[in-house]
């Protein structure tokens, strides 16, 4: 019984890669106009300044824009038929996924020139049965330092698979 | 000056994303998943009436609601959320939240972004603590 394979379960604890995104004001500038920020010091130099900040200061949920750099951006081979990038998730018997509970708290601002370092971590995984068959539950811990190593966010992701 | 008091409502905050919308915040994020721009695919092989409007861009909306009532005077220190049900392109979706609880260092809010029918899509709770 049980759909997480032994295979699968290889996978609680995998520390994945640790990524470093440049983050450069166009970076910043794309993310906010894509979300209909209008707050200035999110594309405007000048503003951010006049602000207090030594350069562009990236919206508040930039830190996804790390991640998922950090898991998507592969050769197009290491893509499955949907998009999502092949090496993410352990073997499950489905990749059909929906998102579960996402957590963040947050430290230090990014700022245009930061180098943002992403770990992360397969930090639980276990189903439950739902009412159409089994549920996976996969929760993703993901840790982002500046360059001096400060904390700028700590994310617990959940996604699950059905 | 004093944060508003527990009960106070977040304005409500109307977002309609066009698929411009969709595309942009795909690229911008490197979000590949084909479900937010191909509707072909998402029809067919998903299953879904039309493309799929990203819950963390819902995220970023519980976000927006909030900060953009403060404004200024406090910054976020956390926000929790989670999906409840999907949200498609066409859809029409409030943002709004109320005030759960308030001290000298900061505020609680309660978030959620949901349908035109009254469906709530996303709900989720965020701290703002005084700059």
């Amino acid at each position: 019984m049980g759909v997480i394979t032994e295979e699968a379960r290889s996978w609680a604890d995998r520390e994945y890669p640790s990524f470093d995104f440049q983050v450069t004001a166009t970076d910043i500038a794309k993310f906010a106009h894509a979300t209909g920020e209008t707050n200035p010091i999110h594309f405007d130099r000048e503003a951010a300044i006049a602000a207090g900040h030594d350069d562009v200061v990236a919206p508040t949920l930039f830190p996804y824009v790390v991640r998922m750099h950090a898991s998507a951006l592969v050769p197009t081979d290491q893509l499955e038929p949907d998009g999502s990038p092949s090496a993410d998730v352990p073997p499950l018997p489905t990749r059909r996924a929906m998102a579960g509970e996402t957590s963040i708290e947050f430290g230090e601002p990014v700022i245009a020139g930061d180098v943002i370092t992403v770990r992360k971590r397969l930090a639980d995984m276990y189903e439950k049965e739902g009412r159409s068959g089994p549920l996976v539950f996969v929760e993703m811990e993901f840790i982002f330092t500046n360059q001096r190593g400060a904390l700028v966010a700590r994310e617990s992701f959940t996604r699950i698979y059905r | 000056m004093p944060f508003p008091e527990t009960g106070t409502e977040v304005p409500i905050q109307v977002r309609i994303p066009t698929a411009l919308d969709l595309f942009m915040f795909s690229a911008s994020a490197w979000l590949l998943h084909r479900i937010h721009y191909d509707a072909p695919f998402t029809i067919e092989h998903d299953g879904h009436p039309g493309l799929l409007i990203h819950g963390p861009l819902q995220g970023v909306y519980l976000v927006q609601a909030a900060e953009s009532w403060l404004d200024d005077t406090a910054r976020i220190s956390s926000i929790s959320y989670r999906h409840l049900a999907p949200a498609y392109l066409g859809d029409e979706l409030e943002c709004g939240g109320t005030v759960t609880a308030t001290d000298d260092e900061g505020i609680d809010l309660d978030l959620w972004v949901r349908k035109s029918d009254g469906t709530i899509t996303t709900t989720g709770k965020a701290r703002f603590e005084r700059r």
